[in-house]
């Protein structure tokens, strides 16, 4: 039996990893309240400044605070935030994955 | 968890990374892979100094696994009994011990970045077996270190893709170490028949 589950276990792993790795070079990265502004704006090669604006911030590339620390100290949900960032990524010519039309089948 | 350390990364940079590879070599789980290819996107940005986070993550880890060792070997002998209790018994621990002693260098370098969710079990076996320390020692600095120089620049190389990266990487992981759990059982499986007939 646990033969069978790791047989099991190397396809379903090695599956998951090669599409993921097609993936790779397709896929914008999701935005996660860990990441800073600069972080984001080097994933999406958008200028930070871009971002900082659109969050209501004065633009400070050496600001390194993860969106969640923002949200804390803007008193704003830190969705809200994505929000913008999303937006502001949106209007700069990029597809986010949460902004894009869903895929068929 | 994993968020509020990426998070602290971000923003404090070598002192959480050092932190975070110290106790997930303990065996605290702890994304760390993800961790070491966010700190090579960093070093991209250049928030961070390449060598300078190779150096610490590996002084980290190395650090962690020492302490695990340590456990392992001089934890006493309750830790021992419930360990062979855990394998099966005492005479299937003396096995053990012996495979530790044979194996233990590949199986050392290898739970360090190749394998690397079975590397706090090796630290506490490889205690127990009492392997030699210095051999422990060495192929543990090794492995630690192609470990943090091989996550750190792919996260340089892939730095706008580290999430879709951490995904390909920790699949490829899992992959392995279900392959590995194959061959083994396969081989047992294989020497139980061919015993039998």
């Amino acid at each position: 039996m646990a033969f069978v589950v790791a047989i099991a276990g190397t396809f379903v792993f090695g599956f998951r990893a090669g599409r993921y790795a097609r993936h790779l070079r397709w896929e914008n990265e999701p935005i996660r309240p860990w990441m800073s502004v600069p972080f984001i704006a080097h994933t999406h090669h958008v200028p930070p400044d871009v971002l900082f604006r659109a969050i209501g911030l004065p633009p400070y590339e050496h600001d390194r605070r993860p969106m969640r620390a923002i949200a804390r100290a803007e008193h704003r949900p830190v969705d809200e935030l994505v929000r913008d960032i999303e937006k502001a990524l949106a209007d700069a010519g990029h597809t986010h994955p949460s902004l894009a039309p869903p895929k068929g089948p | 968890m994993g968020e509020q350390i990426l998070a602290l990364l971000s923003q404090y940079g070598s002192p959480v990374l050092f932190a975070a590879v110290l106790v997930a070599s303990v065996g605290v789980p702890l994304p760390i892979t993800l961790l070491l290819v966010v700190t090579g996107s960093l070093v991209s940005q250049g928030a961070m100094r390449f060598w300078a986070v190779v150096v610490l993550a590996v002084a980290g880890s190395v650090i962690g696994d020492q302490i695990g060792y340590a456990i392992g070997r001089w934890g006493g002998a309750k830790l021992v009994t419930r360990f062979s209790a855990f394998l099966g018994g005492p005479a299937r621990l003396d096995q053990v011990e012996a495979k530790a002693r044979h194996y233990g260098a590949p199986g050392v370098f290898f739970s360090r970045w190749l394998v690397s969710p079975l590397g706090p079990w090796v630290n506490l076996a490889t205690g127990i077996a009492g392997y030699s320390w210095l051999h422990f020692l060495v192929w543990d600095v090794l492995g630690e270190s192609l470990d943090a120089f091989i996550f750190v620049a792919l996260g340089r190389t892939f730095s706008d893709r580290v999430l879709e990266l951490d995904a390909v990487t920790g699949n490829v992981t899992w992959t392995l170490v279900a392959l590995l759990v194959t061959v083994l059982l396969g081989w047992k499986l294989f020497s139980y028949v061919r015993k039998k007939s």
